[in-house]
């Protein structure tokens, strides 16, 4: 018999042809005639393919995060020392990271080009889906590679350093990085033997969740109220208003901040001024202030925690107007019309029509701010670098203060300490502590039914 | 009286908002050289402080943080705004297979610190040769910044979605109904995207001082380079000239918001098919 059985030819034929398809991407556009398509995804699949080639080495060493040390030998040639062709630890998690990006990208598209059963399409054709039904593509590629490239590898790779002893006595390039799983989380929760990180990460924390929702909650309250006053129909002078308001948010942070930290400071204009008015001594009288002269606004830790909440104030609210009075206008007129004629009153049309629809449109920007908030650095930083110093020798063996959030914690372990280890876990720490909160907040308020309440 | 009393409240407000500008102002135009701790008036008035921020030395270096950070901010606020807007919009407006997943990604990269990331992004600059060049700075700002569609989306599910099948039924491809029909009805939106992205080059100090760490003051941003101005050892002699470039800084930043704030009342309150 030399004939395979038609149905069996059928059969094979069509194995052969999703093999083609998925391995040799442009193979059957090209045999359509698609000749500029089909040379395109050949590009793309080669592309794709050496840059899996040149990841894999540093895909291979990932178990060990390399075996050469960086030294210095001396060439015979050019008569002077050289450094040695070294494995540099990070590059290797870096392109070892990518490289596992990389390969499943590639199965995932050669999956789904097997799975098409329509033949090849040309690119008019491709052109007119891109600006028809999948148009998602169009608009998400680019924002999704940005993405992809500047927070998904880099937090992966950042992630995988919480398991390293990445620290100030092991730095790249000069040194291997290797392995240690969790020693680095043991030191958050090892209390008994008296580490420094155990004892300041319960007070960091506290402090974190503090402010993210107290500033969260103060500011969206007040930047609403203050919206819906200026908006009520009797107030004059309404761009007037909004003006004040937006001029405090013109004035960059970092000028606002830094101006508000000379303000109050120790020997600074506020507290010239209420020594003068006598506020200072009777302060100190009811026992609000522990030391006579001066109030320390920004150097004692529960004074320090209340200006950073009151001056978060000054700069959130106007923001939140921005966005309250966006919202409060689109409202639909006809809907508060309509209420007012069924006689409903002013509260009522809040209760029952405003605030709802408030709720709906900002709520995701509530949950978001939260995070923000409790990543929020400017603020507090700005406020209290260099001039608040903790006297708690403890948070000062782990790097921390007391007004320090996580966020900042993490930047000092980095910038001061060259800690990237215990920053990569307290950033992982941050992540895991809020996301159960937020992920079931964040799907009740985006489930479908609700979007589309208000069409 | 009620609208009296709502006005003297909005006066109030407006004033303890105001005062901490007003000090800026006053103490930028004293002849104080530091920060005036005895009164809030300055006892004389004078310019020199301006003229001095316009003359660099080895610390000061004005002109070439604003422009260093005008260029940023531009290129940030370009690809920033398209960015979010066009992510918001697919997920408002467009249903597709992964919407869902994209989206509780974005939550969960956002939940994440995003100094953690930016640690690595710094390792990477810095073998690409990018640290201290404003090309790093503008990646680093904008090509993350479609994870904050949220407020954008939320604004988009206001609009309502008849417009589009009208629009289909015109004949218009996608990309014309988003430019030319929902991109113009969401003004304010559109505005307050382009007010953030543009500012927050402007606003940022972290990022900035991880990526533009050489300490040589033409490499700086505006922020980076007023803070310099006002740390321990500089305060007393730089602190009139800090006022001084926050007052230049502001000035420009303040005439685009008011002109924006006139779209963004306009916006919405003209007429358009709605609920």
């Amino acid at each position: 018999m030399s004939r395979l059985h038609p149905a069996k030819e059928g059969a094979f034929l069509a194995f052969w042809r999703m093999l083609r398809r998925s391995l040799l991407w442009g193979a059957d556009s090209i045999l359509h005639g698609h000749w500029i398509k089909g040379l395109l995804l050949f590009s793309a699949q080669a592309a794709l393919l050496s840059g899996i080639i040149l990841t894999f080495p540093s895909l291979m060493k990932l178990p060990s995060l390399g075996t050469v040390p960086a030294e210095r030998i001396w060439d015979p040639i050019t008569r002077r020392n050289v450094w040695n062709d070294y494995d540099n630890s990070f590059l290797i998690l870096l392109f070892g990271v990518t490289g596992i990006a990389l390969i499943i990208l590639f199965v995932v598209l050669c999956l789904r080009r097997g799975k098409a059963s329509r033949p090849p399409s040309s690119l008019r054709e491709d052109a007119a889906r891109l600006l028809g039904p999948d148009f998602h593509k169009t608009m998400l590629l680019l924002p999704v590679t940005g993405v992809v490239l500047v927070m998904v590898i880099p937090l992966a790779v950042m992630i995988l350093i919480a398991f390293t002893n990445y620290d100030r006595a092991h730095l790249v390039p000069t040194n291997l990085l290797s392995w240690i799983s969790l020693s680095n989380f043991k030191q958050l929760t090892d209390l008994a033997s008296g580490g420094a990180f155990a004892y300041a990460f319960p007070r960091v924390l506290g402090w974190t969740l503090t402010w993210a929702v107290t500033a969260t909650l103060s500011c969206y309250i007040g930047g609403t109220l203050l919206a819906m006053l200026i908006n009520r129909r009797s107030t004059r002078w309404k761009p007037f208003w909004r003006t004040c308001f937006m001029a405090a948010m013109a004035v960059p942070q970092f000028v606002s901040l830094l101006l508000m930290r000379n303000l109050f400071a120790d020997v600074g204009i506020v507290n010239t001024l209420l020594k003068g008015w006598g506020v200072t001594d009777w302060l100190y009288r009811i026992g609000a202030i522990p030391t006579a002269g001066h109030i320390p606004f920004l150097t004692h830790p529960g004074w320090a925690r209340g200006m950073i909440l009151a001056i978060n104030l000054w700069v959130g609210i106007p923001w939140q107007m921005l966005v309250a009075t966006g919202v409060l206008l689109n409202i639909p007129r006809e809907l508060t019309e309509a209420a007012r004629i069924d006689g409903a009153g002013a509260l009522q049309v809040f209760r029952r029509i405003t605030l709802p629809y408030l709720l709906h449109i900002t709520g995701p920007s509530l949950i978001s701010g939260m995070v923000t908030n409790i990543n929020n650095f400017n603020v507090i930083w700005l406020l209290t670098r260099d001039i608040y110093v903790t006297t708690d020798q403890q948070m000062a063996a782990a790097g921390a203060t007391e007004v320090d959030l996580l966020v900042t914690w993490l930047y000092r372990l980095t910038q001061d300490q060259s800690n990237y280890k215990m920053a990569s876990v307290i950033g992982i720490l941050v992540f895991a502590v809020c996301s159960a909160i937020t992920l079931t907040a964040f799907t009740r308020l985006t489930r479908d039914g609700k979007e589309a309440a208000f069409r | 009286m009620r609208t009296f009393l709502r006005h003297a409240l909005l006066a109030l407000l407006a004033s303890v908002w105001l005062l901490p500008i007003l000090w800026l102002v006053l103490t930028s135009f004293g002849v104080d050289e530091g920060p005036n701790i005895t009164r809030f008036f300055p006892e004389e008035y004078t310019l020199s402080h301006y003229a001095e921020l316009l003359r660099p030395d080895s610390i000061s270096s004005f002109p070439t943080w604003f422009v260093n950070t005008l260029i940023v901010a531009v290129f940030t606020c370009v690809i920033s705004t398209a960015f979010v807007l066009m992510t918001a919009y697919a997920m408002s407006f467009l249903r597709f297979r992964f919407r869902r997943g994209l989206m509780n990604m974005a939550v969960i990269l956002n939940l994440f610190p995003g100094f953690l990331g930016m640690i690595a992004v710094y390792f990477i600059l810095r073998e690409a040769g990018l640290t201290n060049s404003l090309t790093g700075l503008i990646i680093v700002y904008s090509a993350g910044a479609s994870v904050d569609y949220l407020i954008a989306k939320g604004f988009f599910d206001t609009v309502s979605p008849s417009l589009r099948e009208a629009a289909w039924v015109e004949g218009a491809n996608e990309w014309v109904v988003f430019t030319r029909i929902i991109l113009p009805l969401s003004k304010p939106i559109v505005v307050y995207t382009v007010i953030s992205s543009f500012l927050y080059p402007w606003m940022d100090f972290v990022y900035a001082s991880l990526i533009m760490s050489s300490g040589v003051a033409s490499d700086k941003t505006v922020a980076l380079g007023l803070f310099s101005l006002v740390d321990k050892v500089n305060r007393n002699r730089y602190f009139a000239r800090f006022c001084a470039g926050g007052v230049v800084v502001s000035v420009p930043i303040s005439v685009l918001f008011i002109i924006m704030q006139r779209f963004y009342v306009e916006g919405i309150t003209t007429g358009a098919v709605k609920g």
